[in-house]
């Protein structure tokens, strides 16, 4: 019961600082944007716009709820609620140092990756219950895309796995703060398969250059079409959270976690890793241009697959050989 | 030098009967309502799962008489309604039709005024391929991504332009600067060593563009291929300007019947083989670089005189033109714009009609889109460039 | 592999973009400095004695495009000014909302009475304030800076010129923030 309540406290702080830092985060990216293309941002609402995302959140919440006539309305509605609780369900297994953590699972990696896949199931429903042609094209997409690229993100997760010799991902990280971090030695593993890891999260979060099932010049908004006020908000807001979560998985799995190098490990490592991964994404999302449908699935099954299953192969030659 | 790409000639009158009646296909609007459609603009898309079968393209939306409308004007008055036709390139628009005007009256413009006109139009032609790349990379890459970035920058120098033309004539966008017989605001003093640094500027962002797109692989793959035009086709549609050079097609007004300070300089025309959209993309990165060097070689040389031949206007009614018509087509940034006047010796036109590039630039559509995925579609339209203002006038 | 190449080249060139100075400004608290000849809104002027310089001809209504120029002539009276009897307007609408800014109003002038000013009008919540009366019009004399043209100099530059002007030296401004010209009036730049 104690280990419950434990788990449970660190839970409710770990979610309430992921919606701070969705907030946050908001304002950081269109800041960061801002800046990439030579403008400036939000400078109105609060100090250097701070205040900007609370702005845009009461904006979204006094806008009228509409439901189309034909859609479906159960799943229509259930669709945001349910996308945002999968991307903040993902964090309860990443154990963000080595006290604060809501459940370390033996299985972690296998908790994370099943709970990130089930996100594919709210935007599909969402496609389809709208009632839209664009949407259904958006949902269509979004199915395929995130299922081919399971594959390589199960298989790139797997690499860390095999080396530290367990799912749970507090041992992975402890195995990291003793040894090396994975992206520095074997950085020959741990390097492409941090690579092939960010590719296949990008793909799984819908983000550019894989974005195309809410491709907002070909599907007017793709999935989120016919949403709006909070529930829109809530999509979007699952689509930081995710980000910012599978940042922070892929520092744990590959970046050391909380493990500072020559410095004393903390709370504080983590949280800068995880920053600069999801600046990285941001700077990517900004800058690159979108893969067409053909092209993403191409990518996935001809380079990341086989690569991927080279690295396991590799991971696990590895381990037996070299220890 | 013509093409031998040989794409197959769709029937774009298909009728869905004949197609597979097992196949389930979808009837997609476009409509008019589009992040991307360059305007308001509709294509119904009949697809079979992602590619499209059969296109048909509704225009119309913009449609705003203009040349029913210029049937009552003055033909001073006209001038600032004309500019908002092709919107994105006003200097051309202005310059069709005063030309046109001025073949009727007999006018010869001073050279000083056709330096002017030329360099007005070169400049603008950068200012509009500019503003194609910048929504190209939209369509491509999205508004809240890649595309949106390339889109800033681009405009950021394209603002550089409409600053130099903010110091001749005082607008930035449309601005009734040409009149019948020369233009009607003369060049400041230190306009062409601003011209000189706004160029400098932007050859040199030029090549961080090019780096990228047309050096950037994921550009590459979403446009080598796609969108291929046969030049035998573009022919026959009346296509012109960069999609014909494109094609391989050696066509260029401004060499082939040179107007105004053309034939003064020489003018070396971009052509590209392959017909598809990163051939179009290539040809305009191109043009924007030859026009670059035409600027800077003419800009220092412009001589000096009068700007405009005929008398300034003060009773604009009493401009009267003998009846006669005429036909005179310019080179502008997206092809052929001609102006046909019909005058019937009174101070308005009798008829007055504009030959629009886009239009026949959409009027491929139904040819080249079967076999496109929807992702294709937006970028094909993108590189064919329409504007609707010219479509629809 | 390609593609990670040049998708890092292109990110190279984001992050050059983010170091350099953002070329926006936050308007309306900036403006940024107009050309001399910006044409962006309307005064109507008197002159030197401080008599109004619109004769009310009606040329401008004439010849405006979208004919948003709306003048009642007041009749020829007395100019308290000089005593001698002149054409007077007794109203003169603008109407803002429909205007095309194609200066030919301007041009056209014989008293170079109507000119363009270089600020703009403040955005309005009615249609009705988008229309100029004649108060604001001769308000906006004063109030707002005018551009470089009239009717003379119009005119003046599309004559042929009387004799001829050694060109005089480029000036050097920066070309980035199209600051204010110091265009002469004869133009042979």
């Amino acid at each position: 019961m104690t280990g419950f309540l434990h788990g449970a406290s660190y839970g409710v702080v770990i979610v309430s600082v992921l919606m701070t830092a969705t907030a946050l985060s908001l304002w950081f990216e269109r800041k960061l944007a801002a800046r990439m293309q030579s403008r400036l941002g939000p400078t109105l609402v609060g100090p250097a716009g701070l205040l900007q995302p609370l702005a845009d959140v009461l904006k979204l919440l006094q806008k009228e709820d509409i439901v189309p006539l034909k859609a479906d309305a159960i799943l229509f509605n259930l669709a945001p609620p349910v996308a945002v609780v999968c991307a903040i369900g993902v964090a309860a297994a990443v154990p963000f140092s080595p006290t604060v953590v809501a459940a370390d699972l033996d299985v972690g990696v296998l908790y994370v990756l099943a709970i990130g896949a089930i996100t594919v199931l709210p935007v599909f429903s969402a496609g389809w219950a709208s009632n839209n042609k664009l949407a259904l094209l958006g949902g269509m997409r979004a199915v395929a895309q995130s299922i081919s690229y399971e594959v390589p993100l199960v298989l790139a997760a797997l690499v860390p796995v095999i080396l530290a010799g367990s799912m749970r991902i507090g041992t992975i990280v402890r195995v990291q703060s003793e040894g090396h971090w994975f992206v520095v030695w074997p950085f020959f593993l741990g390097i492409p398969a941090f690579v092939i890891f960010v590719l296949a999260m990008l793909a799984e979060a819908n983000r550019i250059p894989f974005d195309i099932p809410e491709a907002e010049s070909e599907l007017v908004a793709g999935v989120t079409t016919e949403y709006t006020g909070m529930k829109f908000a809530l999509f979007y807001m699952a689509e930081y959270v995710h980000t910012l979560v599978a940042s922070a998985v892929a520092a744990a799995l590959f970046l050391g976690g909380w493990d500072g190098g020559p410095f004393r490990p903390g709370l504080h490592w983590m949280v800068l890793k995880t920053l600069l991964l999801f600046a990285a994404l941001y700077w990517m999302r900004w800058t690159l241009l979108r893969f067409r449908s053909d092209q993403l699935m191409g990518l996935c099954w001809r380079w990341l697959v086989p690569s991927s299953v080279a690295l396991v192969a590799g991971a696990a030659v590895w381990v037996v050989f070299v220890g | 030098m013509r093409t031998v790409q040989v794409a197959r000639r769709v029937n774009p009158h298909l009728s869905i009967d004949t197609y597979d009646p097992e196949a389930e296909l979808m009837l997609l609007h476009f409509g008019p309502q589009h992040p991307s459609t360059h305007g308001v603009f509709r294509m119904d898309l009949t697809l079979d799962g992602e590619i499209v079968v059969k296109a048909v393209p509704h225009v119309g939306f913009l449609h705003r008489a203009v040349e029913k409308l210029c049937e009552s004007l003055a033909y001073v008055q006209i001038t600032p309604i004309v500019d908002k036709n092709d919107y994105v390139a006003p200097m051309t628009n202005e310059q069709a039709l005063n030309m046109a005007f001025e073949k009727l009256l007999n006018l010869e413009v001073p050279r000083r005024a056709r330096w002017m006109r030329t360099l007005f139009a070169e400049l603008q032609r950068i200012a509009s391929h500019l503003l194609w790349l910048g929504t190209f990379a939209l369509d491509l890459g999205g508004a809240l991504g890649g595309g949106s970035t390339v889109f800033i920058y681009c405009f950021r120098e394209r603002e550089l332009i409409l600053d130099l033309f903010e110091e001749v004539t005082g607008a930035r966008f449309h601005y009734n600067t040409h009149t019948i017989g020369g233009n009607r605001h003369d060049i400041p003093a230190g306009w062409s060593a601003k011209v000189h640094q706004a160029l400098d500027v932007i050859a040199s962002r030029l090549s961080e563009y090019e780096g990228m797109t047309l050096d950037n692989k994921i550009f590459v793959a979403r446009t080598r291929g796609v969108g291929v035009l046969d030049a035998d086709l573009a022919l026959e549609l009346g296509i012109t300007g960069p999609i014909l050079r494109a094609c391989g097609v050696d066509h260029d007004l401004r060499r082939d019947a040179p107007f105004h300070a053309y034939n003064e300089v020489r003018v070396q025309v971009v052509t590209a083989t392959g017909g598809d959209c990163l051939a179009r993309a290539k040809v305009r990165l191109g043009e924007m670089r030859e026009s670059i060097r035409l600027i800077r070689e003419m800009v220092d040389n412009i001589p000096a005189g009068a700007i405009n031949s005929g008398k300034p206007i003060k009773v604009p009614l009493q401009t009267k033109i003998p009846p006669g018509q005429t036909y005179v087509a310019i080179e502008t940034p997206r092809g052929e714009l001609g102006t046909y006047v019909i005058s019937d010796g009174s101070q308005f036109p009798y008829r007055l009609k504009i030959r629009p590039p886009s239009l026949h630039a959409l009027s491929a559509l139904p040819y080249i889109l079967p076999g496109a995925t929807v992702s294709d579609a937006v970028a094909i339209l993108g590189s064919l460039d329409p504007i609707m203002g010219e479509v629809d006038r | 592999m390609g593609y990670f190449t040049d998708g890092l080249r292109a990110m190279r060139v984001t992050l050059t973009n983010m170091l350099r100075p953002a070329s926006t400004v936050e308007f309306p608290e900036v403006i940024r400095p107009r050309a001399e000849r910006y044409r962006a809104s309307f005064a109507l002027l008197h002159d030197e004695q401080g008599d109004e310089l619109c004769i009310g001809c009606l040329q401008c209504e004439r010849i405006c495009p979208s004919q948003v120029i709306a003048i009642k002539f007041g009749g020829k009276r007395e100019s308290p000014i000089t005593g001698k009897k002149r054409g007077y307007a007794d109203d003169f609408l603008l109407d803002m909302s429909a205007c095309i800014f194609c200066e030919l109003c301007v041009q056209v002038c014989p008293t170079d009475a109507i000119v363009m000013t270089r600020e703009a009008e403040e955005p309005a919540y009615t249609r009705e304030d988008l229309v100029l009366t004649m108060a604001k019009l001769y308000a906006n004399e004063k109030s707002k800076p005018r551009a470089w043209g009239d009717a003379t100099r119009l005119m003046g530059m599309q004559e042929l010129p009387k004799a001829p002007k050694p060109a005089p030296a480029p000036a050097a401004a920066p070309a980035t923030s199209g600051g204010g010209t110091h265009g002469t009036g004869e133009g042979s730049g």
